[in-house]
């Protein structure tokens, strides 16, 4: 430390208090809200231009306190960062509010450097992507200091372009060269002339020296950016020499603000060169010499994608990836954990020497199929050509993509724990012999709250959070040393957890933690009835946001029209009042590209119905109103979606009415197909608002800037207990919800905000109305005020429980009060000795008995070891007894969630490893029952009753071989007969709610499956009981059906497959003895037709809706007909036929773009080096080939093939070693 | 001197020859001895690919136009008059480096104004100053205060050029005899607490003596990030010129006894004149002879 350095800090710590991330002074508190109101373009609140340069003077003392506080402390000093991020705000603010406080630099330039140095490069991105800084020169520090490098290398080319005189071989020297300029001032004595008429001068003298800086620092910034994407290590470090100097320089030269820019552009490159990716890979590719030029490859797409300069939650994950495999990386959305995995999974897969036949396999776990989807996209995007990536989220448990089997290539499968569960089943010898790495995405669904409604889905069978924890605890047991990554974004207290669990250390720490990408705006916005809607924000990156000095939350008045007062049976309805309340505020804030999501926590169709209504009142129509894409890309999906929505959803439809307005709509009951084009939508930014449940964002990225919430809790009625449950919406559900607004890069604004809906007023003007309406306000107010104590409580605490630990407890609490037992003995006793049926009457039909309850947890309990028992016995390939089940449960406990969660109850341990002793010995003794059990995939006491129906399944299947040449009728009465063999089966039947609506339902299936399947005069649901039968759909027909069809042909599968053998579509039907319906039944129920060929075509892409797939088939046939291919009945529906057919129709004269390398001359090179990197400058019908940093190499007749239209994507390079010729090298 | 206010008026005495400039020569040299050690590291590092052997390189200031070499003469001028006579109140003034900013062009190239003409309007005001030095307490080794100022130069400098830089240009209807008040008077009374250039200041200290500077640091720290503790100003104006034919031995163009009403600031003044004959040539010949023309 220097002389007195603890004095400087001292005074730069006296700032620090101004720098707090949650407290605002009341200055800038109001700044914040009028800069917001300013990019809302709402009218702002009153602020005088003296304030503005005030706040720039404060700015600029924390960045004198930062800059002394690294200084001091390092450059990781957390006061610094506070002290960057808080100048960094300010300038922002400033920059947003269009306050002109600068006079040689635009202050967003000066933002976007301290958001750098503050740590938090996406907000410098999403406030550069603004605009706000004007064109020319101030473009080139905008890209750079928002590391866009390829628009940085195209206003660079466009500076040389401006300026030819500046790229020869002396560079700026000539800018200084003042020798030849003739002196116009003489030493004559000057006489006043008339002093009115005296010609106006300069009033200052001219200097080319601040010209000569900034072109100099221009030259720096291209060739970092250049230098950077290629990884040129020497190029990158000598610009950094450079630019210190040329700070240096401005120190002394010039203008101060043009110092500071410098300056943090500066700091910026430091810690860009620092952060390349680049580097991290070379050290990855260290042991892998045959991969590099691979690797380097991987780095330079990275860079492509504008992702090649590492966050520092990606910079920790991959010193953690380097150094060691397995971690929990634990970051908010946004903030680039899928680079990490993405790098895991090279690591793991590529850069691995692997025997033939072992190909490598990674399993990347992810919640939902719509996930699934996206990761598949990305991934196949950028490292198909190198791994097989197949996302399994089809409907059957294996199908015609499912390639990798058999290919020898490294493969990643992307999948939901269902589908790795049933993969499992089918083919587990092969996962667990080829696994390498297990990602688990959104891993934090582990944890599980110790309440009733977990330990009923547990008994349920439902629990996800429950199947995650039993799948991942038997994959770490079998395959101890495979790679693992566990990914999150909203860990809460749960990081820790999780990270000790995925690691298997009781010290190990989440990578990443506390980190933040984006600002995120948590408040309520005020419904008041007649009143101009206003929020209030509360909470800011997680904690109370706060007026300093006051204890008040900031309040931004929206200023826009009030909403016109609607009707009285909408007044009456305080919810309605509210619901049409968020959408009118909603349609007044998309002013600039704005994208708003109104979040609802359940019945979608009921406000769907009300928002349909809604936009067509007559007081509405001054509305803006929603314009349809103008590009032909754009037009076309919205036209693919409506057209969709029209075939699935019928011509009534609220989702069709509110699409047409530009509302799109998700919830979890939606066709796939639509749910998808609905997402492509949303994510497209065509669609200006989205109304969907949660299940829309589970886990999926969209670009949202505002959240409206219409309700925290969720109603419904028991009709067991009678009484009416409501459940507030949990903490994790609302943060995973909040988290997805204002992603960065996706999103328009620079935060994200989540407004919850809350009452200020009652709506209603009918006295009798009053009173009930005042208690609702009072009600929703009091949600309100306890969301944002619970957000804050478990920010600071946190709850991290184990399913399997709660489905225990709650085993043994419900056996101790009803059995009576009083030791740990005698529940051990109990445990060892009784079937679920012993325990409950009335099993597998989600009773809420004690004792059903009790039964059905107890049959989770045995799911769980069934499973590790079977794949024990599979992967030894022998019989396991009592004493090896014991040996091997008793490591598999130390695997558990359970144990690294609940690990000072030592009696949960006990008890497991009692039951699964017993399982084996006593409960379940037949081995080869056992396999079957675990065959079906169902837990073993539903197994036993599916035992029972399979074999008539198949049956039915096995009758069906002529399905391809049945009328639709005849294919109808399979689809019945079949429903008919499970519906009233316990465990595998249909499942309703016991209300007259679902009781309806039920009765009706047949009407709903003919709807739904497309039978002829089948008649559609009314508009209001759509959704209804979409949730039978998807609850009854897809999946249960689907699950028990699916299960019977995986048995007659197993039957008669070799142990290890894999299936293909060559030997499937010989292996089943099934006909080829068995194998589509799945895909049916869920594409909704009776015909295998529509189902492949829309799962293909080969049309967008089922008639137009349906109208393909004669297109099909006739092929088929020219191949010779008779007409019989399983041809017609042979998916072997259908891929020789798709194969058919695919383009074979895809030209390879052969790109020759472009004869050159050199100009400002001798070519002593042999190869120059260089950069395109088109003038004319010639090419200028200069270095990146600005000097002129060689020139070129023009060659379009060789730039493309896009040449700043690209590097060039020129060979000198032979005659001069440029080649593109990416 | 007057109260705060004291105007200093120099005239030159002898002719030019090589005499005056040798005598001022090594105050030039010293003057801008960092700045061209600083310019010559950073043009060493030579980005060209074939780089290796160090180019011809612009030697600084030599290399620069006349007018920029006017500009610096001013600034030069100013520091060497400023430590070697006594100005209002009597201090001693430091000046540890010489900082010699050039703020119109970045602005116009950076904000792109030619495309962008109503910004021009917008900037309210430039808050600049040419010059800068300190008062560092012998006995604290605090600064204590700073002066700072315009420091010009007019070949021409007749009374109404004078007029024209101190109170702005004529504006309005020909004839209506309004000035835009955009002068030196203005840019001096509009001057910061904390000026232009105390921070690059600050950083030069840190970056050059860090240690025998270390109560300088501190003090200039504290009046960088206090914002209610500024240090105190004295207000400086220095014009240099070449004697207009009609103005007499002994001259001054600005007021002697009290500062002008245009002045509004409140601080310490001090007005320093220098009136040359054949400055043009002088400074030419000056610059052509720092560091032996090289």
């Amino acid at each position: 430390m220097a002389r007195l350095d603890e004095q400087r800090r001292e005074l730069a710590l006296s700032l620090r208090a101004r720098a707090i991330e949650n407290e605002l002074t009341p200055t800038q508190a109001r700044l914040f809200v009028r800069s917001l109101q300013i990019s809302w373009q709402v009218p702002p609140i009153g602020w005088t231009e003296r304030e503005s340069h005030e706040q720039l003077a404060d700015a600029r003392r924390l960045l004198h306190a930062a800059s002394i506080l690294r200084e001091v402390d390092g450059q990781a000093s957390p006061d610094s960062l506070a002290c960057y991020r808080r100048a960094a705000e300010l300038l922002e603010w400033l920059a947003r509010s269009s306050d002109p406080v600068t006079r040689d630099v635009p202050v967003a330039l000066l933002a976007a450097g301290a958001y750098q140095l503050a740590g938090l490069p996406a907000m410098a991105t999403s406030l550069l992507r603004q605009g706000r800084y004007g064109a020319g020169i101030a473009e080139i520090f905008a890209d750079f200091l928002s590391a866009d490098f390829d628009g940085l290398l195209e206003h660079c080319a466009l500076f040389w372009s401006d300026h030819p005189e500046l790229t020869g071989r002396s560079g700026s020297a000539r800018v200084l060269d003042g020798a030849d300029l003739a002196d116009d001032e003489t030493d004559d004595p000057a006489i006043d002339a008339d002093a009115v008429d005296a010609p106006r001068r300069e009033a200052r003298p001219e200097s080319p020296v601040g010209w000569y800086v900034l072109v100099e620092v221009i030259r720096v910034l291209g060739l970092l950016g250049d230098a950077m994407r290629r990884g040129n290590q020497g190029r990158v470090e000598q610009a950094l020499s450079k630019l210190s100097d040329l700070n240096m320089l401005a120190t002394r030269l010039s203008s101060e603000e043009l110092w500071i820019l410098i300056n943090l552009t500066e700091s910026t490159a430091k810690r860009f060169a620092d952060n390349s990716l680049h580097g991290r890979v070379r050290r990855l590719a260290e042991n892998a010499p045959n991969q590099q030029a691979r690797m380097w490859r991987f780095a330079r797409e990275q860079f492509a994608r504008g992702r090649g300069v590492l966050w520092a939650s990606q910079v920790q994950g991959l010193e953690r990836l380097i150094a060691n495999s397995s971690f929990a990386l634990c970051t908010p959305t946004g903030s680039g954990k899928t680079l990490v995995a993405n790098l895991a999974l090279v690591k793991e897969l590529l850069l691995v020497d692997a025997q033939p036949g072992e190909a490598p396999l990674a399993l990347y776990l992810v919640p939902s199929r719509a996930l699934a989807s996206e990761v598949e996209t990305k991934l196949t995007a950028e490292l198909g050509s190198d791994l097989i990536i197949t996302g399994l989220y089809g409907g059957a448990d294996w199908g015609i993509t499912d390639y990798w089997l058999t290919a020898d290539r490294a493969v990643v499968l992307i999948a939901t724990v269902e589908k790795a569960e049933a993969l499992l089943r089918y083919v587990g010898h092969l996962l667990t012999q080829r696994l390498r790495l297990l990602i688990i995405d959104e891993a934090h669904q582990v944890v599980s709250e110790d309440d009733v409604t977990t330990r009923e889905a547990l008994a349920a069978h439902t629990s996800r959070a429950m199947r995650i924890e039993a799948m991942v605890t038997r994959l770490l047991a079998t395959k101890p040393g495979m790679a693992r990554i566990a990914l999150t974004a909203v860990a809460g207290g749960a990081a820790r957890p999780v990270a000790r669990w995925i690691e298997g250390r009781a010290d190990a720490e989440p990578v990443g933690i506390g980190y933040r990408s984006s600002r995120q705006l948590i408040g309520a916005l005020r419904v008041a009835s007649r009143r101009v809607p206003e929020a209030i924000l509360d909470i800011m990156n997680g904690q109370m946001l706060y007026v300093r000095g006051r204890d008040q939350p900031v309040y931004l008045p929206l200023r826009i029209p009030a909403m016109p007062d609607p009707a009285a049976p909408v007044r009456d309805s305080l919810p309605h009042f509210t619901e049409l309340y968020v959408l009118w505020t909603a349609l007044h804030l998309l002013e600039g590209g704005r994208r708003v999501l109104i979040s609802v926590a359940q019945a979608p169709e009921r406000l769907m119905k009300r928002y349909a209504e809604a936009v067509a009142f007559a007081s509405w129509q001054n509305v803006p109103p929603f314009a349809p894409p103008t590009d032909a890309d754009g037009l076309a999906r919205y036209r693919e979606a409506r057209l969709a929505c029209l075939d699935y959803c019928g011509p009534e439809s609220f989702e069709l009415r509110l699409l047409e307005r530009g509302i799109a709509t998700s919830h979890g009951q939606m066709p796939q197909r639509l749910r998808r084009l609905m997402t492509d939508l949303i994510d497209r930014r065509i669609c200006p608002i989205t109304v969907a449940t949660a299940t829309l964002t589970e886990g999926v990225n969209l670009p949202f800037d505002i959240i409206f919430l219409t309700s925290l809790e969720r109603r419904s009625f028991d009709p067991q207990t009678g009484q009416p449950v409501v459940v507030p919406m949990s903490t994790g559900e609302f943060r995973n919800l909040a988290g997805r607004a204002g992603r960065p890069g996706a999103a328009q604004s620079i935060e994200g905000i989540t407004l919850v809906a809350v009452p200020e007023t009652i709506s209603s003007t009918a006295p009798a109305k009053r009173r009930a309406q005042q208690r609702q306000v009072r009600a929703r107010s009091a949600e309100y005020d306890n969301l944002l104590f619970r957000l804050r409580a478990d920010e600071e605490v946190g709850g991290a429980g184990s399913p399997l630990a709660v489905l225990l407890r709650s085993i043994a609490n419900r056996a101790i009060t009803q059995f009576g037992l009083q030791t740990e003995e005698q529940f051990l006793a109990w445990l060892e000795a009784t079937l679920p049926e012993g325990a409950g009457a009335n099993l597998g039909v989600a009773s809420r008995t004690p004792h059903d309850l009790l039964g059905d947890s107890l049959d989770e309990l045995d799911g769980f070891l069934l499973a590790a028992i079977e794949e024990l016995a599979r992967f030894e390939q022998a019989e396991v007894n009592g004493p090896r089940a014991e040996v091997y449960l008793r490591g598999l406990w130390q695997r558990t969630f359970a144990q690294v969660s609940a690990a000072e109850e030592a009696w949960l341990e006990r008890s497991f490893i009692k039951r699964g002793r017993a399982f084996v010995e006593r409960l379940y003794p037949n081995a080869l029952q056992r396999r079957r059990l675990y065959q079906y995939g169902f837990t073993p006491y539903i197994g036993r009753r599916f035992e029972l129906v399979a074999p008539q399944l198949v049956a039915e299947l096995f009758a069906a071989a002529q399905y391809g040449t049945w009328t639709a009728e005849q294919r109808f009465d399979l689809f019945v007969r079949l429903g008919e063999r499970i519906r009233a089966e316990p465990g595998i039947g249909f499942r309703v709610r016991p209300t007259p609506g679902d009781q309806q339902l039920l009765a009706d299936w047949r009407g709903i499956l003919g709807w739904w399947t497309q039978r002829p005069g089948a008649v559609a649901p009314s508009a209001d009981r759509l959704r209804s039968w979409q949730r039978f759909v998807g609850d009854n027909l897809e999946f249960r059906l689907g699950v028990a069809v699916g299960a019977a042909v995986a048995q007659a599968w197993n039957a008669n497959a070799g142990a290890l053998e894999t299936p293909s579509l060559q030997t499937w039907r010989a292996t089943t003895n099934l006909p080829w319906v068995a194998f589509w039944f799945r895909e049916l129920l869920r594409w909704g037709t009776l015909d295998p060929f529509v189902a492949f075509s829309l799962s293909q892409g080969l049309a967008q809706t089922r008639e137009a797939a349906a109208a393909r088939r004669a297109e099909f046939e006739v092929w088929l007909a020219a191949q010779g291919a008779g007409l019989e009945a399983e041809t017609l529906i042979d998916p072997q036929w259908f891929l020789a057919w798709q194969r058919s129709l695919a383009d074979r004269n895809v030209a390879q773009e052969i790109v020759r390398g472009n004869a050159a001359a050199l100009t400002g090179t001798d070519g002593r080096q042999g190869v120059y990197d260089v950069r395109p400058i088109v003038r004319g019908d010639r090419v200028d080939w200069i270095d990146a940093a600005g000097y002129s190499l060689a020139n070129s007749a023009i060659s379009p093939a060789l730039l493309t239209n896009r040449p700043e994507r690209h590097d060039f390079r020129l060979s000198t070693i032979q005659a001069p010729e440029v080649t593109r090298t990416f | 001197m007057n109260g705060s206010y004291g105007h200093l008026l120099f005239e030159q005495a002898i002719p030019n020859d090589q005499a005056v400039v040798d005598e001022l020569r090594p105050y030039f040299e010293s003057a801008h001895l960092d700045a061209r050690e600083v310019f010559h590291r950073s043009a060493r590092i030579d980005l060209h690919p074939d780089a290796g052997a160090p180019g011809a390189h612009a030697q600084y200031p030599t290399c620069l136009p006349p007018t920029a070499k006017k500009g610096l003469f001013g600034e030069v001028m100013t520091g060497l008059l400023t430590q070697a006579y006594q100005f209002i109140g009597g201090h001693q003034w430091t000046i540890p480096v010489f900082l010699f900013r050039y703020h119109a062009e970045a602005e116009a190239y950076i904000f792109d104004l030619a495309r962008d003409p109503p910004r021009v309007r917008e900037i309210s005001g430039r808050h600049g100053n040419d010059f800068i030095a300190l008062a560092i307490d012998p006995a604290s080794g605090e600064v204590v205060r700073f002066i700072a100022g315009e420091a010009k130069w007019r070949a021409d400098l007749t009374p109404s050029v004078m007029d024209t830089m101190m109170f702005g240009e004529w504006t309005g209807p020909a004839g209506a005899r309004v000035r835009s008040n955009d002068g030196v008077w203005n840019e001096i009374n509009r001057g910061l607490p904390t000026p232009q250039g105390l921070e690059q200041m600050h950083r030069l200290l840190c970056e050059k003596a860090r240690d025998d500077y270390a109560e300088a640091i501190v003090s200039l720290d504290r009046a960088l990030l206090i914002g209610g503790n500024p240090l105190p100003r004295t207000d400086l104006v220095f014009v240099a010129g070449n004697r207009a034919a009609r103005r007499a031995q002994g001259q001054t163009y600005l007021p002697t006894n009290s500062h002008p009403v245009e002045y509004t600031a409140g601080r310490p003044l001090q007005v320093v004149e220098l009136v040359l004959e054949g400055g043009v040539d002088l400074i030419e010949s000056l610059y052509r002879s720092l560091w032996g023309g090289r």
